[in-house]
Formats: structure tokens, C-alpha cells, sequence
């Protein structure tokens, strides 16, 4: 569906989608073999698969090579590769993805729309709100750091130095690594959060007309809700005609949860059916309409 | 000789100064070590079964933690005797 329609839009506009489904099928609708590199399909129209292994082992290695530097008397005795152990640490994921979407959006500006395919919905939930879990968690360190740091102050101020061997702890917010890091990262999330609930950006919900798929977007739904991302379409994709009653029950239960959104409804492709020939990406229905530009 | 007995009653004053500053700053240290001690505790939580933040949280700064990460273990080795340790710093005997 994201193909289908980035297609569309490429007919008037310039064109990016980005595959961020670690089970990539982009280069397979489109019949071309993508190398996770961005690649021009048409003169409006460019594809990418974002290597997801690749961005975990760039981001790991950034902060390996830190710890190697904190930590370098380890490499006389070489003990510094064991902190590679750190690429198996869990929730890795879901930033290499929010950080491939943020590193897209800021550096891709030659383009007038950019498609992002994301994965199910279990983990596209997860990488939606890490910005607003990982602020929350930000804010609360930056303010036990501040009182660490006005403790550290007050201590410095009363006691001064004893001793010129005295190791000096940092007091002040601008020589305290911790607190620097701590608001680059949250500067960084406020950004993203910014982009991803800004005015420019959209959500297009898709769901098969049956009753799993219903309640699964039912619970995602509920997830952007809160998270306040916004939603601007829902897609009923693979319809046909002799499981109407279906499709139109599950739209029913659909648009109350989001009454100002439209449905759009794309039929499963009968030539598909019949084992024709059929471009993938090249479907009868023209959606995203609301997305178009004034 | 004037001069040395001069020199040490600059010093039996400077040690007393210290020490009245010490005493002072005693149970502000003790609190900023507890604060440390909480701020690695919420970023490592996970490995005593605390709710921890994104793990990425804790990999981006524990570069930075290594004087948190001693308070951590000093407080893990005397926690046992916590009260005894708080009653020395307020001077109850």
C-alpha cells in the first residue's frame, strides 16, 4: 500500500519511501534489488530499504569506541573488546529505526513527500513513543543530576579544597557530562517529537477487512491516540465483492474511533487473483488524496 | 623559631578550619552520594528488577558513570549497616 501510493504521488511530486520493516519487501514490488542505499526508480520516485542490522552495529559502535577511550588502560591488558557485548542489549531496535527517521527527515529535504513502510504494529507502537517514554525518563535524570550538581556546589562552596591531590567533582550544568548528554538527547526527542506531531507529517492506518486486523488497529489507534500523533487516514485494503457485508461491518467499527478520519477502500486486485500479470505498485484506486498538497 | 611556632599554630588552626568545614559539609556528602547512588540505581535498575529506561539511556551515559557506579557498589557493600553509618554522620553515639 505505502508503494502504491508513493507511486501515485510521484505522477506530481518528488518522491522518497523508505522501507523500515526489518522483513523488507519494497525492492520486490517495485522488481529491483535495493542495497540499502536510497535508488531512483523514477526521475520522481526513490526507494530505500534502511538496514536495521547496519544502524544497530554504526549507533553500538559510537558508543563502544567512548567506552573504549573512558576506559583505554584495558586495551594493555586487552580486556577492551569485551564491552562489544553491548550489541546484544535489548531496545536497540526501536532507536536505530526512530533514529534512521530522524536522520531521513532532516537530511532528505529535496523531496516533497517522504513514505515511511513501517512495521507491524507491535513495534511500530514501540518506536512511536520512545520519544515521549525516553523524554519523560530525561526529565526526571536532568532533575536528580540538577540536585546532585547544587549539592556538589554547596559542598564545594563550604568545604573548598583540602588537599591539591583532590580529585574535583563537576558542580556547574556546563562541565557535568552527564547533564550535557542528558539534554543533547533531549533536544534531539523534542525535535522529533515536534516533527512527528507537526502539521506536515501523517499517519495512514491499514487494515484487511477481517475481524483480527479490526482489533488489532483497534488497539493501535488507541496507542496514537495517545501518544497524540496524527492520524489522517485509513486504508480497507483487499476488499472484494463477496465479502462486502464483512468490510463493511469492520469499517463501522472503525470510523467512530476516528470520526473525522476518511476511509479509503482498495480492492483486492482481481488479476492478482487470476494469476495475471500485475505490477504491484500500480493500483486502480487513487489514495492519500488527503495528504495532497494545497 | 618565632617562625615555626607561628607556622604551627597556622596549621592547628588551618586543621581546625577543615575539620569545622568537614563536620559542616558531613550530611549534604552523605545526601549527594544517596542522590548519586539513586541516579545509577534508576539507569542500571534492570539488574535489581527495577523498571529501567530505554536501555540506549543507560549506554549513552554509563561511559560517563564510573564515579556513580563506585558510590553504587559502596553502598551496595554497606547497606547493611545503613542506620549505624547515618548515626556517625550525625554524631549520635
Amino acid at each position: 500500500m505505502s508503494a502504491a501510493s508513493a507511486w501515485q504521488l510521484s505522477k506530481k511530486y518528488r518522491v522518497l519511501i523508505v522501507s523500515l520493516d526489518p522483513a523488507h519487501n519494497l525492492g520486490d514490488v517495485f522488481g529491483v534489488v535495493l542495497n540499502h542505499k536510497k535508488q531512483r526508480f523514477t526521475d520522481s520516485l526513490y526507494l530505500k530499504e534502511v538496514n536495521l542490522k547496519k544502524l544497530c552495529r554504526e549507533y553500538l559502535q559510537r558508543e563502544i569506541s567512548v567506552f573504549t577511550n573512558t576506559y583505554r588502560y584495558l586495551q594493555t591488558i586487552n580486556l577492551d573488546n569485551y564491552f562489544s557485548v553491548l550489541k546484544y542489549s535489548p531496545g536497540i531496535e526501536e532507536y536505530a529505526l526512530l533514529t534512521s527517521i530522524e536522520e531521513t527527515v532532516r537530511s532528505e529535504r529535496d523531496f516533497d513527500y517522504i513514505v515511511f513502510d513501517t512495521p507491524p504494529t507491535g513495534l511500530t507502537l514501540r518506536f512511536f513513543a520512545l520519544p515521549w517514554i525516553t523524554m519523560t525518563w530525561v526529565d526526571r535524570l536532568i532533575e536528580i543530576r540538577r540536585d546532585i550538581l547544587e549539592k556538589r556546589h554547596t559542598i564545594y562552596r563550604i568545604r573548598g579544597i583540602l588537599d591539591d591531590k583532590e580529585t574535583i567533582l563537576s558542580y556547574d550544568e556546563n562541565d557535568d557530562d552527564i547533564i550535557k548528554r542528558l539534554k543533547t538527547l533531549k533536544g534531539n526527542y523534542q525535535a522529533l517529537s515536534s516533527v512527528l506531531q507537526g502539521k506536515d507529517c501523517g499517519i495512514v492506518l491499514v487494515y484487511n477487512p477481517d475481524i483480527l486486523s479490526l482489533k488489532e488497529s483497534k488497539r493501535l489507534l488507541e496507542g496514537l491516540r495517545e501518544l497524540k500523533l496524527p492520524l489522517r487516514l485509513l486504508i480497507n485494503n483487499r476488499t472484494q465483492k463477496k465479502y462486502k457485508a464483512m468490510a463493511d461491518h469492520v469499517d463501522s467499527a472503525m470510523q467512530p474511533l476516528a470520526p473525522a478520519v476518511p476511509i479509503q477502500r482498495v480492492a483486492f486486485s482481481e488479476r492478482l487473483l487470476d494469476g495475471q500479470n500485475s505490477t504491484l505498485y500500480n493500483i486502480e484506486e487513487t489514495i492519500l488524496s488527503p495528504f495532497e498538497m494545497k | 623559631m618565632i617562625s615555626s611556632i607561628v607556622q604551627r599554630i597556622r596549621r592547628i588552626f588551618a586543621d581546625f578550619d577543615a575539620t569545622h568545614r568537614e563536620k559542616a559539609t558531613a550530611l549534604t556528602v552523605m545526601e549527594m552520594e544517596e542522590l548519586e547512588n539513586i541516579f545509577a540505581l534508576l539507569l542500571l535498575g534492570s539488574f535489581a528488577g527495577f523498571p529501567s529506561p530505554p536501555t540506549f539511556i543507560a549506554v549513552e551515559l554509563l561511559p560517563y558513570m564510573e564515579r556513580e557506579l563506585q558510590v553504587l557498589c559502596k553502598r551496595a557493600k554497606d547497606c547493611n549497616d545503613m542506620l549505624a553509618e547515618m548515626c556517625g554522620t550525625i554524631g549520635l553515639e
